[in-house]
């Protein structure tokens, strides 16, 4: 129902937007279009797999889609620092910056203590140690981490143009400094859609502190279709909304209810046919009902050994959080999940890496929380053949500055001028290291990255051409990486 | 001379020096004595810029900026923001403020060495030398006009002239103008309108469409028992006249204008007193308020009315986006809610796409760069009020959500969007497309009410075809023009546009006023059709494009809560005033970073009233609206989606607010229809389905109920929720034929 009429000649494709692009910012047709692809391949509904125009065949939104070019990486798995982890104490070496310790020097900075020009050095409050065939100096808050060198990949010359967590993490997730836009796992399911319908394309994991300043806006899918929103998963107990029966309904007396719920709708559906609106709704009841099998089995981590366990550190209280939502990335992205999302890190202060105080009390916690689990999954994707079919993300919304925020103390002030994301997996050459800060790590000097050069470089390597994959809105066809475009990290990929 | 170019020459010429542009243009490249020079140039300055400028400011590709550095004459000439050199005085040339980072920063990929710097200022200094001989690959102009660009007297920017009542054959089909244009196109197509639907299927229609919630079984049964004539006219003037009406329709236009009670960002903090706009809205459409008033309160209530608390509350309008509290740039953060204000204006109003125009001219339609910020120039002098900020009015000092002019601001094209790079100024004005020049508009206080007279003058075309096709869109399910915020080249265009501009002309001369449209709409047997399908219409037309049926359509988020509450008999139809907080689960506020902040719950009674007067919290969203696609609030929102994904069928079975009204559903049921398990299944489905059900079906949902008693050991109650459990979640109680 409420399909949009054809194409004015001249106009409809000046955008490049597909058919189906159409149908959604019309708003009509949607639905029409939702689920079926999947259970036509099911040998389900095939007879009715068209939608209602009786000419476009159904196609799920989610879908599972080929890239336009060869793909390195078929899913992602961004570990979230949320509240900005400091560079010059985790991976961007900075010897001389160890000497000036409470030195007041003339030094340009922005945060959210506003714009200064001076400012008292915090020397950085780990010693770096070279690992691997690399060489890589890291921080002795990393020591696992540290063993995986040669698989990661450090861009130390990172920007963006806020130093405000908001505004920040709204850009490190959609790459626009304001709501309503899509963030990246939207994009990416929009363009590739998922390989398991049993569960959803695009996976959040929040820590147990909470969500991330503006909650859901960092997963939403803005002005595109709900249906590539982040859903939000827990790695224990029933892991989607909802998905538990409530109480006092067994799985029987369910089944029961849905068989004769579908025997009604069926007879709905007898006089209307051809709206494939209802065909797809009474498809999703059954799809649902799936998903309360197969969700919890994703994270039932039973058959799982104790080494495996182990080795995400899920038998040591202080790592057993993070480590199980690491374990639960990898068997979700081994299930055909696309787009994963870790926090680590939640709520305010010191809950996440927003150290203003005390840098070494906050770092110490929270690197000791995630060092192991993250080495754990690089090893555990790899020994298992899936790290080169995986784009493993590391980073923060900004980082932060070398100078003390206050008179006293350690705490350093956000800096969105200079700060570092690792890549590792997917493509991505292991061992190398782009670009600079300058010597006290305060801006980045060489070979500078925007946010949107990470972003164009996560979709390179999903199989996209960055500035080609565009969504029609608002009049205007939209990219990830803005109207001006941007082009992926030449020296990782 | 186009805009486009004028701007140009106006940027170049705001920024040179006297005489700078002739004396470029007069002077030899290089000297034949320079040859050191151009050996300079050769060796030192041209491998900088091939390395690092070339790619964006080269021959090739796209370049950026307008700015190309591929010549003398080209860097003399300069781009968006005038040359780049100033040979009178090097060190204020735009290409040194660049490299030096002060200001513009390039190459963005990082600073170029001080020794790199320093070469170009000597070669700057030196008088800009180029290789001997080598000069100027030709010129390629930067700023390519758009292919083609529509004309402003093209439909939809041309006068609406109220276009002939065409003839059709079937003229018995025929009850008035709408009709006859419904059906010419009909005819023409080959194809045959659905007969009219039952009465059942009618009164659910209205009141859905109307109100947004279900017709009560006595409201069912009195309607179908009607003989008289007039039965139907009359239904429609009782729910014309309900105080549910307004409920409902202006809950559309709070979508349009982005209706938020929160500023976003980061606290995501409540606005304070905003529902009293909500409340505004709502009694505007209950009064039959005229569209053109309804307009100029929004607008510039403070301006047409300042006595009147309704008008000072209107202009909650400049109100509702997005604020951000603690922005990283003032000026970026300013513009931004600017745009926000241009953007919805113009979709909004014009159902243009004025908001593209923000850093660039309109790809595709007449709308210059100068028409988005000359627009913007009549809100600017709104201030930056903070999110917070209240306005006590009159003698009882009521708190409202206002705007107040504060000082006088000089607006200025801002180049490629950038607050930073002022260009030159502009006087207020509106898109040229439309008026190109006959109204002319200052700076001074009242330039909103100008605007907003401006807006409903006849002369204008757009803003009553944009509201006609709004109130068939929300009527038919689809728009006129189905993209009803983009009447420009990139929406679709109109199937009808002459019932569009019918509908427009009629909208005027009617006085703006809406409920008098609605009653010709929904009196015309085009709206009375029955959903249906006809094998040749699916064949013929299978999108419905041209109205051969009534559309189906599912429930919007709103009525799902509402329509669930209804048939609980939970539903409190208290009207206005604050906003409620529905209970959320626990496993939903933990997505926020601090669980359960700004959600105080209301207490139950609160919290079942109707799904308008719910608080509309920007990062927090009641589940069962969002999962049914309700409005997002960041921008304006002119068609709701219809999503079907399997989250909602896990939201409805096993949520705990559809579990919670099954089971207060089960005890209205016990109540009313005490001990007999079929007259409460037969009374379920009345309230959900408002028709009787088919004996085979009785049969067969009591058999089921049965069964949960008797094989699944459920209790009589249990059986009897989960029964209704089974109803709430059907496709019958969802979708309306």
């Amino acid at each position: 129902m409420r399909q949009p009429g054809e194409y004015r000649p001249s106009g409809g494709q000046f955008c490049g937007r597909t058919r189906r692009e159409f149908l959604w910012e019309t708003g009509g047709g949607f639905t029409a279009t939702a689920l079926a692809a999947m259970f036509a391949r099911d040998g389900f509904l095939t007879r009715q797999a068209r939608a209602a125009d009786g000419v476009t065949p159904f196609v799920s939104p989610l879908a599972a889609k080929v890239p336009p070019r060869p793909a390195k990486a078929k899913s992602v798995i961004f570990l979230f620092m949320y509240g900005g982890p400091s560079h010059v104490d985790t991976f961007d070496y900075k010897p001389k910056l160890y000497g000036l310790d409470n030195k007041t020097i003339e030094i340009k900075t922005f945060g959210r203590g506003g714009k200064r020009n001076e400012g008292r050095v915090v020397g950085p409050k780990w010693a770096f140690r070279p690992y691997g065939e690399s060489g890589k100096m890291v921080s002795d808050l990393f020591p696992n981490l540290g063993n995986c060198v040669d698989d990661m990949a450090f861009v130390h010359s990172m920007y963006a143009e806020s130093p405000i967590h908001g505004s920040a993490m709204l850009m490190m997730n959609s790459g626009r400094l304001i709501s309503g836009n899509p963030c990246l796992g939207s994009w990416v399911t929009y363009g590739l859609g998922t390989e398991n319908q049993n569960l959803p394309g695009f996976v959040v994991m929040l820590d147990k502190t909470g969500g991330p300043i503006s909650g859901p806006k960092n997963w939403s899918s803005g002005y595109m279709p709900a249906v590539y929103q982040g859903t939000v998963i827990r790695a224990d107990g029933v892991p989607i909304h909802d998905l538990a029966l409530p109480p006092g309904t067994d799985r029987s007396a369910r089944r029961r209810l849905l068989d004769r719920l579908r025997e009604k709708n069926e007879e709905h559906l007898a006089e209307r046919a051809d709206n494939s609106e209802l065909a797809a709704r009474i498809a999703s009841y059954e799809l649902a009902f799936q998903m309360q099998q197969h969700a919890p089995e994703a994270v039932d981590f039973s058959r799982e050994t104790d080494e495996t366990k182990s080795l995400y550190g899920i038998d040591r209280a202080e790592t057993a959080d993070f480590g199980r939502k690491c374990l639960l990335a990898r068997r979700l992205v081994e299930r055909g999940v696309r787009f994963v999302q870790v926090y680590a890190g939640g709520a305010h202060n010191d809950d996440n890496w927003d150290a203003h105080t005390d840098i070494v009390a906050n770092h110490t916690k929270h690197a000791g929380r995630t060092d192991k689990p993250i080495a754990g999954l690089i090893q555990d994707l790899k020994r298992r053949g899936l790290l080169d079919e995986t784009l493993i993300v590391w980073g923060g919304e900004f980082g932060r500055q070398p100078t003390a925020e206050y008179a006293e103390g350690t705490g350093r002030d956000h800096n969105s001028y200079g700060f570092t994301v690792w890549l590792a997996g997917g493509g991505i050459k292991g061992g190398t290291t782009v670009g600079a800060t300058d010597e006290l790590g305060a801006a980045a000097v060489e070979d500078r990255c925007h946010v949107r050069n990470l972003h164009a470089t996560i979709l390179n390597q999903l199989g996209f051409d960055p500035n080609a994959l565009t969504y029609f809105y608002g009049g205007l066809d939209q990219k990830l990486v803005g109207v001006e475009g941007a082009e992926p990290i030449a020296k990782l990929v | 001379m186009n805009p486009r170019g004028l701007l140009r020459v106006l940027t170049v010429w705001a920024l040179l020096p006297p005489g700078a542009a002739i004396r470029a243009a007069e002077e030899p490249p290089s000297a034949p004595a320079d040859s050191e020079k151009a050996a300079f140039f050769t060796d030192r300055v041209e491998p900088i810029l091939k390395n690092h400028c070339a790619k964006c400011h080269g021959a090739e590709d796209k370049i950026r900026g307008g700015l190309r550095l591929d010549s003398r004459e080209a860097v003399l000439k300069g781009g968006d923001l005038g040359p780049a050199v100033e040979l009178d005085a090097p060190e204020e040339s735009l290409l040194l403020e660049a490299l030096r980072y002060e200001g513009l920063e390039m190459p963005p990929s990082g600073r170029l060495p001080d020794d790199d710097v320093q070469t170009i200022v000597r070669w700057i200094e030196m008088g800009l030398p180029w290789a001997a001989g080598a000069d100027s690959a030709p010129l390629a102009d930067a700023h390519d006009e758009p292919e083609s660009i529509a004309r402003s007297d093209d439909w939809p920017f041309d006068a609406i002239v109220r276009p002939p009542v065409p003839a059709v054959k079937e003229s018995g089909w025929v009850r008035g103008p709408i009709d006859a244009f419904v059906l010419a196109k009909l005819e023409a197509e080959g194809l045959a309108p659905a007969p009219e639907a039952d009465r059942r299927t009618l009164i659910r229609r209205l009141s859905y469409d109307l109100t947004g919630l279900p017709p009560s079984p006595q409201e069912v049964e009195a309607f179908v028992g009607d003989e008289s004539t007039d039965a139907y006219e009359r239904l429609v003037d009782r729910l014309l006249a309900s105080p549910h009406y307004g409920e409902a329709w202006g809950r559309h236009w709070l979508d349009l204008v982005g209706y938020g009670e929160t500023n976003g960002y980061e606290r995501d903090s409540a606005k304070p007193f905003v529902w009293r706009y909500r409340d505004y809205v709502i009694a505007a459409f209950n009064d039959d308020k005229p569209y053109d008033q309804f307009i100029h309160e929004q607008l510039a209530g403070d301006e047409i009315a300042p006595d009147s608390l309704g008008a000072q509350v209107a202009t909650g309008y400049y109100r509702l986006g997005l604020w951000d509290d603690e922005p990283a740039d003032r000026p970026q953060a300013r513009y931004d809610m600017l745009d926000g204000i241009v953007s919805t204006t113009g979709q909004v109003f014009l159902g243009m796409t004025i908001g593209c125009a923000r850093c660039h001219d309109h790809k595709r339609d007449p709308i210059p760069q100068t028409d988005y910020y000359r627009l913007l120039a009549f809100f600017i002098d709104m201030g930056d009020q903070t999110g917070l900020e209240v306005h006590p009015f009159g003698e009882n000092g009521v708190k409202v959500l206002s705007v107040r002019e504060k000082g006088r601001a000089e607006p200025h094209v801002l180049l490629r969007g950038n607050p930073y790079l002022v260009g030159p100024k502009v006087e207020p004005g509106v898109p040229e497309a439309i008026d190109s020049g006959e109204t002319t508009f200052t700076g001074e206080p009242g330039k909103r009410r100008a605007l907003a007279e401006w807006l409903t003058d006849r002369r204008n075309p757009m803003t009553a075809r944009v509201f006609a096709n709004r109130l068939w869109q929300y009527h038919f399910g689809r728009g006129i023009v189905p993209t009803p915020n983009d009447f420009g080249a990139l929406g679709e265009p109109a199937t009808h546009p002459e019932l569009l501009d019918w509908l427009a002309a009629e909208l005027m001369d009617g006085g703006w006023t809406v409920k008098r449209m609605h009653r010709m709409i929904l009196l015309s047997s085009a709206y009375r059709m029955s959903s249906k399908a006809s094998a040749e219409g699916l064949a013929r037309d299978p999108a419905n494009q041209w109205f051969w049926r009534f559309p189906m359509r599912r429930l919007t988020a709103e009525e799902v809560r509402d329509a669930i509450l209804a048939a609980s008999g939970e539903l409190n139809l208290k009207a206005g005033g604050p906003s409620v907080r529905p209970p959320i689960p626990a496993e939903v506020l933990a997505g926020q970073s601090v669980p359960g902040q700004g959600w105080d719950v209301s207490p139950p009674d609160e919290a079942a009233r109707r799904s308008v007067y719910v608080h509309v919290k920007r990062s927090l969203l009641v589940p069962i609206l969002a999962t049914h696609d309700a409005a997002d609030t960041d921008s304006s929102c002119p068609v709701r989606y219809t999503t079907t994904v399997p989250t909602q069928a896990l939201g409805l079975l096993n949520g705990s607010f559809s579990n919670e009204q099954a089971a207060l559903f089960a005890r209205r049921l016990e109540a009313e229809c005490s001990g007999d398990l079929a007259d409460q299944i037969r009374r379920a489905i009345v309230l959900t389905t408002n028709r009787e059900p088919r004996p085979d079906e009785l049969a067969r949902d009591v058999a089921f109920a049965r069964s949960l008693r008797t094989e699944a050991g459920l209790s009589a109650h249990d059986a009897l929720t989960q029964y209704c459990l089974l109803v709430l979640n059907a496709n019958e109680f969802l979708y309306l034929d």
